[in-house]
């Protein structure tokens, strides 16, 4: 049961939100789609969800057509659940009220009322609700409504889990906490969850693809190591992997950094880079040092996070970003070379 | 010194205290003391031969029917309409808003009569419904009072749940649909749901407006004999015997017992939902019609609010163009005599120049009083000023013919041995309009108050500049708009009053609402039509004006918010504009 996105267009009065969108999810996938507000992201997944109809394309789960030019399924009749950056829980509705909603539904009619009952309580149960049950959403904290959220998604068994940013109204600490019960969902689910969030590193750590948009349209799309590793746009080698633009020449596969005799060697750079005259560089991969040969460049800025430290600093090509381990310390003002951790040598 | 300035202090609080006593309480006091008065000394005596009486009992029954049944009829309406324009895809949104509206700033003595205008016996709907051999309708029965009083509710249920209607976030009904529920289901079981609270507190007022309702009892009851609590007190109050006073008090006590009940019976219902709606009004359509449908309710629509405004409007309009009430509409019989009258006639000019008058003075008192409470209560939480504000919603709860008494009860000798003597002069009036109306503005002013953000006082008082500079420069110009908007509804209030001026006014301090009722009762319904047509006029006159001003200024602010100017001076943009 793959679900395929057939030249989705999404035309907004004059302004377009999906520019030709074409893609194929299969079963079971953990899909995120990552960009910054306004790049499309909630627009594709609320056309998936069938809250919009598309202007134009095909929306169809195998041979079953979600949205096209003649039919639009509405939502309640589409195979999916949804969690919601809001939670959108019912203010009126106790827990188990809430988990015990969707299998109220006509969607559920084919079950019996003890399977019903069965579902409802296994839901409540793996999402550690049970002391909660009773509660109305008010005299829940941040984390457990977003349990609840997740349980009345999950109870119905939907072939695809749609989510939207679910995690970005909770706390740091929380975040990483509940992205391994999604990750836990997921595996026990099996289904397909399209995962809809502006935060890398919830995309890096979860998905097995993730799409990249930008102004309504695919920037690329891979999996983690790909889309860190070998972004194929400027665009994804910045917001991705926060990659520093070193501007110089390509010559066969070597790159020249300009104003200095450096050689950087070519490491499956995307042809984008070659033609601009660039060489991504992101900011683990550079070391500073006093001496040797680098990059020249003046520390402006130090933030010591504990686990590493991130410098900001200035040279005759703009503006870089290195994180370095804590070893050294550098003072603003200082005068450092950056050097290429893996090519050491390499350039003379 | 610091004794002196304490000792000044606390002489000031009860001073405060008392006035507040006299002003709010001791009227109430008073009319329950009186209730009980009766010939040898105080007792139940009065209560005891009003039960006995059948006619007490025929107007308590007929009081209950009215007001329930006419809060069905605003409350079934009011949520239909509310969900109509916050929902659908309607077009003219605006203008169907206003159309729902109506009732609200046209009175509701004018409403009674434009509906017993179209529905008289010799009139065209009857005169057709009779020629296909149709029962006729007839305004003057208890059904015809609970209409017109539910017509007039409407726009207390619609307002309440409009507003709560576009707080539901979106997501909720999204997450309803996701979980396999269609739209209607959701709204059902969701939305609904979730305006429950808003739904069951508009009901409520609808049902107090619909108790306290004097003037659709007093036009369409009184001659045709049909008697409710209200239009009761009236009767037993103008009839002057030994004990009427009594009789009426104890009536009125009894008036008080069933909209106290009612308000006690919301508190038992309503399940105080948590405080989870988002705090912007959202606008987004969540319904979608089809073009066909969405026509279909278009026209339907206004064709019902059509004939409830305008039809009704203009045909007394018309009838006060007739030179004889009822005649066929033909040219040999219009003529613009009843208008020569109404604008000839000492006593409707009188009239006229007295309600201006009081709705003058009422209105800038209660700026001035109910803003200077405001702002004590928002930025001094003083507790005195909270418990006035309890006791003068007191006054504005118990209906209005209750409040009459209790006026004339207590000024006539507020403290023993002293008797001002302004029973019976315009004085009497304005006391009675500000003990009514004072809470509007102090509601009204307290979230105006609440809008604009602590600092920005505290940054003029950081710059060193005084109180006064404070006041001129920062307060006034931002609080102007939303005080004025809850003024003009005093004001429009008090300029077509009718309860209380039906039981305080004297010969030369009558007022409008008084004049078209005195018409209206000695059966010169097309003088009344004549009047009411130029009061309508008046109105939408002056709310035009108000509403074409207040939208410049919209205009104007929103232009300064895209320049910058004022963005952190507002805070919301509260106050309806």
């Amino acid at each position: 049961m793959s679900l395929y996105l057939e030249h989705v267009s999404q035309q907004f009065g004059q302004t377009p939100a999906l520019r030709d969108i074409t893609l194929e999810i299969k079963k079971g996938e953990f899909i995120a789609i990552l960009g910054p507000s306004g790049c499309g992201k909630t627009t594709l997944l609320r056309a998936i969800g069938g809250f919009i109809k598309p202007t134009e394309g095909t929306i169809r789960l195998d041979e079953t057509i979600y949205s096209d030019g003649h039919t639009m399924v509405p939502v309640e009749a589409r195979d999916l659940g949804m969690v919601f950056q809001s939670f959108a829980l019912w203010p009126h509705m106790t827990v188990e009220e809430h988990v015990r909603f969707p299998m109220e539904s006509k969607r559920q009619k084919h079950l019996s009322a003890e399977e019903k009952r069965r579902a409802v309580e296994q839901a409540i149960a793996n999402m550690g609700l049970l002391p909660y049950a009773k509660r109305l959403p008010g005299e829940l904290s941040g984390g457990q409504r977003q349990r609840v959220a997740l349980a009345r998604a999950i109870v119905g068994k939907p072939s695809i889990l749609l989510m939207d940013e679910p995690l970005s109204a909770l706390d740091a600490e929380l975040k990483i906490s509940m992205r391994r019960e999604i990750q836990d969902i997921h595996s026990q689910t099996g289904a397909t969850i399209i995962y809809v969030t502006h935060d890398q590193s919830e995309a890096l750590a979860m998905a097995d693809r993730i799409i990249v948009m930008k102004n309504g349209a695919i920037e690329q799309i891979g999996t983690p190591q790909e889309i860190y590793a070998s972004p194929r746009t400027e665009f994804v080698a910045s917001f991705v992997s926060k990659c520093n633009m070193v501007q110089g020449k390509w010559r066969d596969h070597q790159f020249h950094v300009a104003g200095s005799t450096l050689v950087y060697e070519d490491q499956a750079i995307a042809p984008v880079f070659k033609e601009k005259g660039i060489y991504p560089v992101r900011p683990e991969q550079f070391r500073l040092s006093r001496t040797g040969q680098g990059l020249a460049a003046t520390v402006t800025n130090r933030q010591y996070n504990g686990r590493e430290i991130q410098y900001s600093l200035r040279c005759a090509n703009g503006w870089f970003t290195v994180y370095t381990g804590c070893e050294a310390m550098f003072q603003p003002g200082e005068e450092v070379r950056m050097i290429l951790k893996d090519q050491e040598g390499a350039g003379r | 010194m610091d004794i002196l300035r304490k000792g000044w202090q606390k002489s000031k609080t009860s001073l405060f205290y008392a006035a507040i006593f006299m002003i709010f309480v001791a009227p109430i006091i008073r009319l329950l003391v009186m209730s009980l008065k009766g010939p040898d000394g105080y007792s139940l005596q009065n209560y005891y031969i009003l039960l006995q009486d059948a006619r007490t009992l025929e107007a308590i029954v007929n009081t209950v029917i009215i007001a329930l049944g006419s809060t069905v009829i605003a409350a079934v309406v009011g949520v239909l309409m509310a969900l109509a324009v916050a929902y659908t895809n309607l077009r003219h949104k605006r203008l169907m808003e206003m159309m729902v509206l109506m009732p609200f700033i046209i009175p509701s003595y004018i409403i009674t009569l434009s509906w017993s205008g179209l529905l008289t016996k010799r009139g065209l709907v009857n005169q057709f419904l009779e020629s296909h051999g149709l029962a006729a309708i007839d305004m003057y029965t208890t059904g015809g009072i609970l209409l017109v009083i539910g017509i007039c509710n409407i726009p207390i249920v619609y307002l309440s749940v409009v507003h709560m209607l576009r707080k539901i976030p979106l997501d909720m009904e999204w997450a309803s649909r996701a979980c396999g529920f269609t739209i209607w289901q959701t709204l059902w079981k969701i939305d609904l749901k979730e305006a429950l609270p808003a739904i069951m507190s508009g009901s409520l007022l609808a049902f107090l407006s619909a108790i306290d309702n004097f003037s659709v009892p007093a036009f369409l009851g009184i001659s045709s004999g049909i008697p409710v609590l209200s239009t009761y007190i009236y009767e037993k109050a103008i009839s002057f015997g030994p004990d009427s006073f009594p009789l009426a008090a104890s009536l009125s006590v009894i008036l008080s017992v069933i909209a106290i009940t009612g308000t006690l019976i919301e508190a038992l219902v309503i399940r105080k939902g948590g405080a989870m709606e988002s705090i912007k009004d959202d606008y987004a359509v969540r319904i979608y019609l089809q073009k066909g449908r969405r026509r279909l309710l278009e026209w339907g629509l206004f064709l019902l609010w059509g004939l409830i405004n305008l039809v009704l409007l203009a045909a007394m309009i018309s009838s006060a163009f007739l030179k004889n009430y009822g005649l066929a509409m033909t040219r040999a019989n219009l003529s613009l005599q009843h208008f020569s009258f109404v604008f000839t006639n000492t006593g409707v000019l009188s009239a006229i120049r007295n309600s201006i008058l009081l709705a003058v003075i009422t209105c800038v008192i209660c700026i001035l009083v109910g803003t200077a409470m405001a702002y004590l209560k928002v930025r001094r939480n003083s507790r005195a000023v909270a418990l006035a504000e309890k006791c003068a919603s007191l006054t504005y709860a118990i209906p209005g013919i209750v409040l009459a008494l209790a006026m004339i009860f207590h000024w006539t000798e507020p403290l023993p041995g002293v008797k001002p003597g302004i029973y019976g002069t315009i004085n009497i009036l304005i006391i009675a309009y500000i003990t009514r109306y004072l809470i509007l503005q102090i509601k009204g002013s307290t979230t105006a108050l609440l809008s604009v953000n602590p600092e920005l006082e505290e940054a003029v008082r950081v710059s060193g500049r005084s109180k006064w500079t404070l006041w001129r420069t920062v307060m006034i110009p931002l609080l102007t708009r939303p005080v004025l908007s809850s003024a003009f509804l005093i004001f429009v209030s008090a300029l077509t009053e009718l309860t209380l001026s039906s039981m305080l006014a004297s010969a030369g301090t009558k007022t409008i609402g008084l004049t078209i009722f005195n018409f209206q009762q000695a059966g010169d319904y097309s003088l009344s039509a004549a009047m009411s047509t130029v009061i309508v006029i008046l109105i939408l006159a002056g709310y035009s004006l108000v509403h074409f001003k207040a939208s410049e200024r919209k205009e104007k602010k929103e232009h300064e918010f895209v320049s910058g100017t004022r963005k952190s001076a507002v805070r919301t943009d509260a106050g309806p504009s």
